[in-house]
């Protein structure tokens, strides 16, 4: 029976092309705007690294002044990054299976072609978990080891950017490139990878690209490498010399742990507040104990990641797709008047209203379905069109989930539009168009 | 077959009441054919459409094949309306989108029929009426007199034991009028009882039985009481 009625509905379609055509538009219109921001929203607010969020955390330790918050709307929260001596007492700890912590640097990159000028290149300073802590993909070669983070070894990741920029994209492992002042072995290319958002590192931008190099953080002494990203301090401020700096209360590093069970979770928290309580002993960590373990997701929660600008859009286009399908109940329920006397007749030789009903249901679910594959076409464009307004920083596109969400708001829509008309129709009294049509 | 017993039907606006059927008593015995006459507003095809299960009524009682259906759901009169009557209009009402074969097909779609009995029996009913050869014509290639010919085959197709015909010949001419007729006495021969509505005498007596109505009443005596059955028209007679 519903092949029958989906025929009688391609029918109907076909005998008013024009109508037809303005209905599924206008589905279209609504579907491909909805669903252009519902993914962007999607992108923006989604989990980044689903395989492994919950067992990453991020970790922030209150060792900020006793006599201010570092936040003051959330006085409860501690500072969203750490300093480099709690970092580097942290890391001593054995108990997670990756931790690291890591900044963005600002370098000067030489490139050894000729014609290619020296530019300044972000720069990922980071330790080697970095790279299987964040399950992040390569194409050519690997991340360093850990002899290379306690060298420090000079030697670099490249991500797939910077190598094509510089090496056309082949395998430049084991070839030198030359930053500041010194030569670094490349060690490892990346595969393309754009986590949205930067999960790693949300304190500038969360929908930055990942920097394009990648480099020990062990060098930061040697090399006297400085953040590119937010510092924030108090006291003494961030001391005299890079020394001073690096021992000052200056937080500036992100820091992460890989945690894979509860019971790791419990005992690096222990762990942690050991570490605050022995350093209460030498008068820091002054207030109350609050040491974080942030799953990822949780983190992004609390550091704002997704920009409220998405939200809002959001809103905007589901009401854009609501006023869609409102606009095309009167389309419909003045198509589906101007077949009262077939409706009639339909009636008179058996059809119930419910089955009238269900017919015209059927119709605004085709009209859906085809405004569905036009919706979903022009959320593609405009995908693509936010993609060239933001030149690359981000990367949407339609996935499975949201060309099945795209689908589902059309089915909605045309249920929505579609239920007064079908319901009208169903009731009209049939004797009422037999005598003349 | 048909059983009306004091039905009234009023039509009601804001200031107005028009009594349509005024306790209308009629019974219409299995094999009738039975030819409503009146002029125009005198309630014949307001009667029509109460025995179709088309319109309900204020009073009265209905039995329909010997069933009580003054007061059914949608979903039962429907049912009863496809299996076991065929309509025939003045104005044809073929679907237009569809060929002669799917529009016979439209009753048997309603009943869950399945593919190869739904076609035996629409190329039986085309065949009755003579139009096999017309069967992927749509019904803007048809002459009058075939389009009325395929909404018969339509109303006969699902083998209904009642025919409610509403002035079936008003839009033809004579010659085509009688062919008309001479398909309506061939499907009643069969058993099915069938009632027409017409203004044209000649024609009207072609039934068995004339029942005359006027403002809303039946003035015919005779229409009181089942008229013996013609020779041939017994309802055993079918099938």
């Amino acid at each position: 029976m519903f092949a029958y009625q989906l025929r009688l509905a391609w029918k109907s379609l076909r005998r008013n092309p024009g109508l037809s055509i303005l209905s599924v538009v206008g589905i279209a219109l609504g579907i491909g705007v909805a669903t252009t921001f519902v993914t962007t929203y999607y992108m923006l607010s989604g989990n980044p690294i689903p395989q492994k969020s919950d067992r990453l955390f991020y970790v922030q330790l209150d060792s900020w002044s006793p006599e201010r918050s570092y936040d003051r709307d959330r006085p409860d929260a501690p500072p969203d990054q750490v300093t480099y001596r709690d970092m580097v007492e942290i890391m001593k700890s054995k108990i997670p299976t990756h931790a690291g912590g890591a900044f963005k640097a600002d370098l000067t990159v030489h490139p050894a072609g000729d014609g290619q000028k020296p530019f300044r290149q972000l720069v990922r300073m980071c330790f080697a978990d970095f790279f299987a802590m964040f399950d992040v993909p390569f194409q050519f070669g690997s991340g360093w080891d850990a002899r290379a983070d306690a060298g420090p070894e000079a030697v670099i990741v490249l991500d797939d950017e910077i190598n094509r920029k510089l090496f056309g994209g082949g395998d430049s492992v084991g070839r030198t490139l030359r930053i500041e002042d010194r030569d670094f072995r490349i060690v490892g290319v990346l595969a393309p990878w754009q986590p949205l958002p930067k999960f790693y590192d949300v304190t500038n931008d969360a929908f930055d690209a990942p920097e394009g190099i990648f480099m020990p953080f062990n060098l930061v002494r040697p090399l006297e490498i400085s953040t590119a990203g937010n510092t924030s301090n108090w006291g003494d401020g961030a001391g005299e010399g890079f020394d001073g700096f690096l021992q000052s209360e200056t937080v500036w590093i992100q820091m992460w742990a890989q945690l894979d069970d509860e019971e790791q979770v419990q005992s690096y928290r222990a762990f942690l507040d050991a570490y605050a309580n022995e350093q209460k002993k030498v008068g820091r960590f002054q207030r109350p104990l609050n040491n974080r373990l942030s799953p990822v997701m949780t983190m992004l929660k609390d550091q704002g990641a997704t920009p409220e600008e998405a939200v809002g859009v959001l809103i905007i286009a589901i009401l854009f797709l609501v006023v869609c399908s409102v606009n095309l109940i009167g389309v419909l329920l003045g198509k589906f008047l101007a077949r009262a006397p077939e409706v009639g007749v339909r009636r008179a030789l058996g059809a119930s209203r419910r089955w009238v009903f269900v017919q015209h249901l059927v119709e605004c679910e085709l009209i859906a379905v085809l405004g569905a594959v036009l919706g979903l076409g022009l959320a593609a464009l405009g995908l693509e069109l936010l993609n060239r307004m933001f030149e690359a920083q981000f990367a949407f596109r339609l996935d499975l989930p949201m060309v099945g969400a795209g689908v589902l708001l059309a089915l909605a829509s045309g249920l929505v539009a579609g239920i007064y008309p079908a319901y009208r129709i169903c009731r009209i009294a049939p004797a009422m168009y037999l005598k003349t049509q | 077959m048909l059983r009306l017993d004091r039905v009234a039907k009023i039509y009601r606006t804001e200031h107005v009441e028009t009594h349509a059927l005024s306790e209308i008593t009629l019974h219409v015995r299995e094999g009738e054919f039975v030819a409503m006459m009146g002029p125009s507003g005198s309630g014949k095809t307001t009667f029509l459409n109460i025995a179709g299960l088309l319109d309900t009524f204020e009073a009265g009682t209905f039995h329909l094949d010997g069933e009580d259906v003054s007061r059914l759901d949608d979903v039962r009169m429907s049912r009863i309306r496809n299996a076991k009557i065929g309509f025939v209009f003045q104005s044809f009402n073929l679907i237009p989108d569809l060929n002669v074969f799917d529009n016979v097909d439209v009753p048997l779609r309603y009943r869950g029929l399945g593919a190869r009995a739904r076609r035996e029996a629409i190329e039986e009913a085309l065949e009755i009426v003579g139009l096999t050869s017309r069967a992927k014509h749509h019904p803007a290639q048809l002459s009058g007199g075939q389009q009325q010919r395929v909404a018969i085959a339509r109303a006969l197709v699902g083998r209904p034991r009642l025919i409610l015909a509403d002035e079936p010949t008003g839009n033809l001419d004579s010659a085509m009028a009688n062919e008309i007729l001479d398909l309506l006495e061939k499907i009643n021969s069969t058993g099915a009882t069938v009632v027409m509505v017409t203004h044209d005498p000649e024609l009207a007596q072609r039934a068995s039985r004339q029942v005359h109505m006027l403002d809303g009443r039946v003035i015919d005596l005779e229409a009181e009481r089942p008229a013996p059955l013609a020779a041939g028209h017994s309802a055993a007679a079918r099938n």
